[in-house]
């Protein structure tokens, strides 16, 4: 018996020492253009990406290859071109110097066609905002950030100084934004809570400016905005970062991500604290409110095997507003949600199924008896399955579908009612690499909601042919638009002045984009042109009703936009950079109709920069400026008839941002801001004009507490 | 088999949370509304039952006055309207209609005080009511054409200064100034008031919360030789 135990061991034994002795173990370094070291570089095997790891403080990395596999290595980096490369057999050593991204088209974006692309293949146009630019905006908000880079967006207030959008003539509600690809509950003025957004572990925004219902469905008309968050690649990663500026404008986060073994996790808290601002002139309003703001999210992945992970993400927010000295106004949202994600085929196919839950809420503190009344609250339970197949070199056919039970309670429903709907979806798309020059895009969904009885189907076709330096697109795509619960069944007294009521027999809102984009880059410089027509047909909205005596939601006549962006760049690897982005916005108006639109015509963003880094100091100063033109508008003087107007004028008007960010030693950035530097204060405080007294100081520090013990 | 187990547990525990959460979740973090004030309407019972106290009335209905008698701890109310017969009660002291006040032949002075019982001030001016056309509004829903409706009634400014209503942006912003105001009565005896509340426990505007205190004798004896 002694003897066979023996012989066995003696054979596991040769059988490990044989498994071992066929493994390799390979390292190297990877470095920038100048031969920095890039820390937390990614370095994988090129067909099998989970096997990988990521490079220490000095740029270095091991990494050891299972017997039998390509020992072919893939290094990337955010702002880097990834490379690959083979480790030399007699050294196992590969190292590797990674270029900058200068034109940002090695960014991976995935909002254009719900699969991971390279920018510069993304046959629907996708423009990328980047951690590191976000970083360098000194953005407390997204909508400041969207502003400062984007032509064509405004951010401004609507009644009762609720923050509502216009994206290029198109409203809140017909701009979908999404958290990590999950659509977001709760709406006030047709605008989703936009604080929820939160700016800490954003690796990149993603902005498809058009129609994409036939890949998102309902609200997504105008375009679609998606948030991402930076994934955890490092063994643990700590932040704290604070920001004061004026106002007592007050910002503080945490974050701390891991990944160990089969888990990866990323934890963020971060609250905001604003007083409220005296303007001191005349206007729609002369106190911005002062807010506060916690925000608290967790994400962790379990990566059970190498082609199947889980994602399971919960997140608390609240806002409170001090209105009056009476009342406080809440907002709160719990979320959280499940992914599960199977690759197979040898990862030519994945499969993805997804439970969301996010649950918004509106209450009122009242402060003589401390009750906080909630009067709102929105929850949306979804289902969603995703799979996606790749063909041949780089063809990709995805198929899908939604299920989601849309609850909501509200103060203007009668007796504080609550009504429900339940929509479902299917889709597909075949994302074709016809050429190396030519691919094309084609998709199509049909959407179902239940209470409006609405039935939609939304295509999309788009191609892109790329010659020479040039790339040129071209796509239609179709939008669309459900009427929701609270356009249907409202029923609100408002203030005793009039009421409003919803509508059940309103159609769902359906549009039709076509665009078209040129691309030349060269070297360092990019210029990129595209024009856009767009039109909105039984678009929902309030009129007066003389039967009702009352203002009702009606479909209305159609809304025709066209316009074209021009956006110009350039970087040089001296650390200069500089960019330049103008918008043109026409809303067709017919002759002899009032000028209703109060869309801006034109708008233009621009950017001036300098980094330079040493070994153990860098910096970046930044100029950037946006200009709004003026906008001239026909208001109806009564809003139970609609004969009369009068013209109204709104000033343009242009804002300036130096900051400067420094990056000292390991892991500390300091951060100097000087906002609205031609210390512009409008005359009169429409709800359009920025609500700023002049000009405003601003420091922050962020400390990556990781980096100063590696 | 294992896969197999896990996909089993991951569905079974979706299926839970979704039917768990289907119409939110943590409702017991929100108060319930009260739809009226906690006590009740009229003069609520305390201590000191002749000299101080609170008042609560509903004072929603844009079309009704709410008269208070502070001599016999009522309230009356009565429709306003062409068509309406009601009429204003026998003995009442001041009234009111939504924010608005008015009183029985009364003058009223506004203080800088913000506690109740405390001696006015030398020199302090006393206003009397106004017969006005264009204060008291009884129908607001033409409001944003410019046609608001109005019912021809006296009414105290000083007073009705006890809440700011501005109506310049919607939704309306209301401001309590806090103060106490002094009612010299036509028979001599002066009431201290001071608009607490306007809105009752589920923030419902219109609910409103009045403390009052009736000077002694003596005081309103000091009081009116300062103010003669």
């Amino acid at each position: 018996m002694q003897t066979i135990l023996r012989k066995v061991f003696i054979a596991l034994l040769v059988m490990t020492a044989s498994a071992v002795s066929a493994q390799r173990t390979v390292n190297g370094t990877v470095t920038d253009g100048r031969g920095t070291p890039l820390i937390g570089a990614s370095v994988s095997l090129k067909h099998r990406p989970h096997t990988g790891t990521t490079t220490d403080t000095k740029g270095h990395y091991t990494l050891v290859i299972p017997a039998g596999e390509d020992p072919t290595l893939q290094v990337s980096y955010i702002g880097y071109i990834p490379r690959t490369g083979k480790p030399s057999i007699k050294t196992n050593r590969l190292d590797l110097a990674l270029n900058e991204d200068e034109t940002g088209l090695q960014t991976v974006v995935i909002t254009g066609t719900r699969t991971p692309k390279l920018l510069k293949d993304a046959p629907i146009v996708t423009k990328v905002i980047s951690a590191d630019r976000i970083k360098k905006t000194d953005a407390t908000h997204i909508g400041e950030l969207l502003q400062a880079e984007i032509p064509g967006i405004e951010f401004s207030y609507a009644m009762d100084q609720q923050v509502t959008l216009n994206m290029q003539g198109f409203g809140g509600n017909s701009v979908l934004f999404l958290q990590d690809g999950e659509r977001i509950a709760g709406e006030t003025l047709d605008n989703i809570d936009y604080n929820r957004l939160n700016m800490d572990n954003v690796e990149r925004i993603e902005i498809v400016k058009g129609a994409a219902s036939s890949l998102y469905g309902s609200n997504a008309v105008g375009g679609v905005v998606n948030v991402i968050t930076r994934d955890a690649t490092e063994p643990w990663t700590a932040n704290l970062n604070a920001r004061i500026g004026a106002h007592n404008n007050q910002r503080y986060g945490g974050s701390f991500s891991f990944k160990s073994g089969k888990f990866n996790s990323l934890t963020n808290i971060q609250h905001t604290h604003a007083d409220a601002i005296d303007l001191g002139r005349d206007g729609d309003y002369s106190t911005v409110f002062g807010s506060k703001t916690w925000n608290i999210k967790e994400r962790l992945t379990f990566n059970a095997t190498d082609r199947l992970n889980f994602t399971g993400r919960a997140g608390y927010y609240f806002r409170e507003r001090d209105k009056s000295a009476d009342t406080r106004n809440r907002y709160r949202s719990f979320s959280g949600g499940i992914k599960g994600r199977y690759s197979f085929a040898g990862g030519k196919d994945d499969i993805e199924v997804a439970y969301s839950f996010d649950q918004y809420d509106k209450s009122d503190l009242i402060t003589s008896s401390r009750n906080d009344i909630r009067d709102y609250s929105n929850v949306q339970n979804s289902l969603r399955a995703l799979y996606n197949h790749k063909t041949g070199r780089k063809n990709v056919l995805t198929v899908g579908g939604d299920y989601m039970r849309d609850y909501l309670m509200s103060y203007q429903f009668e007796n504080n009612g609550s009504k429900r709907q339940y929509t479902c979806d299917a889709f597909a798309q075949a994302d074709l690499h016809v050429t190396d020059k030519l691919s094309a895009i084609a998709g199509l969904r049909y959407d179902y909601y239940s209470e409006a009885r609405a039935n939609n189907l939304s295509s999309k076709l788009g191609m892109m042919y790329k010659v020479g330096n040039c790339s040129l697109r071209g796509s239609y795509s179709g939008g669309f638009r459900a009427p929701t619960l609270k356009e249907m069944y409202m029923s609100f007294d408002m203030a005793s002045i009039f009421m409003i009521y919803g509508n059940e027999n309103l159609k769902p809102e359906r549009s039709h984009n076509f665009s078209l984009l040129a691309e030349y880059i060269k070297g360092r410089c990019s210029v990129t042109v595209t024009g856009y027509y767009n039109k909105v047909d039984n678009r929902i909205t309030t009129a007066w009703n003389k039967a009702l005596n009352g203002m009702q939601y009606v479909n209305m006549a159609p809304l025709k936009i066209s316009g074209f962006d021009v956006n110009a760049q350039v970087k040089y690897p001296c650390g200069f950079g500089a960019s330049a982005s103008y918008a043109y916005t026409h809303e067709h108006i017919k002759a002899g109709e009032p000028l209703t639109s109060s869309t801006r015509p034109h708008t233009a963003t621009a950017r001036i920069e300098y980094d330079r880094q040493w070994k153990s100091y860098g910096f970046c100063i930044t100029l950037s400026g946006r200009f709004l033109s003026g906008v001239t508008t026909d208001e109806y003087t009564s809003v139970s008839s609609y004969e009369e107007t009068s013209r109204q004028r709104y000033p343009g008007y242009a804002m300036w941002k130096l900051s400067l960010a420094q990056r000292i030693a390991k892991g500390v950035n300091i951060t100097l801001a000087a906002d609205n530097l031609l210390n512009y204060r409008p005359s009169y405080y429409y709800n359009n004009s920025p609500s700023t007294t002049g000009t405003t100081l601003a420091a922050g520090i962020s400390v990556d507490i990781d980096k100063i013990f590696k | 088999m294992k896969r197999k187990s896990i996909f089993t547990a991951l569905l079974t525990g979706v299926a839970l949370l979704s039917l768990s959460s289907c119409n939110g979740m943590l409702d017991d973090i929100y108060d319930i509304p009260q739809e009226s004030t906690p006590d009740g309407y009229g003069f609520l019972p305390s201590g000191d039952a002749t000299a101080s106290g609170k008042v609560c009335i509903d004072a929603t209905d844009y079309k009704k006055w709410t008269y208070i008698d502070f001599r016999n701890k009522v309230c009356h109310t009565t429709e306003i309207g062409e068509d309406s017969t009601d009429a204003a009660p026998a003995e009442w002291d001041i009234a009111v209609h939504r924010y608005d006040t008015k009183t029985n032949g009364a003058s009223v002075c506004e203080t800088d005080e913000n506690v109740l019982g405390k001696p006015l001030p030398a020199g302090a001016v006393f206003a009397e009511d106004v017969y006005t056309t264009d204060r008291i509004a009884t129908d607001m829903s033409g409001m944003m054409d410019g046609n608001i409706l109005y019912a021809s009634s006296y009414y105290n400014e000083v007073l009705s200064r006890w809440l700011d209503v501005d109506t310049s942006n919607m939704p309306p912003a209301y401001t309590l100034s806090g103060r106490v105001y002094i009612v010299k009565l036509k028979d001599g005896r002066h009431i201290g008031l001071k608009l607490s509340d306007f809105m009752n426990p589920a923030g419902i505007k219109g609910h409103m919360t009045i403390d009052y205190y009736i000077y002694p004798q003596a005081e309103q004896g000091i009081l009116i030789m300062n103010n003669p």
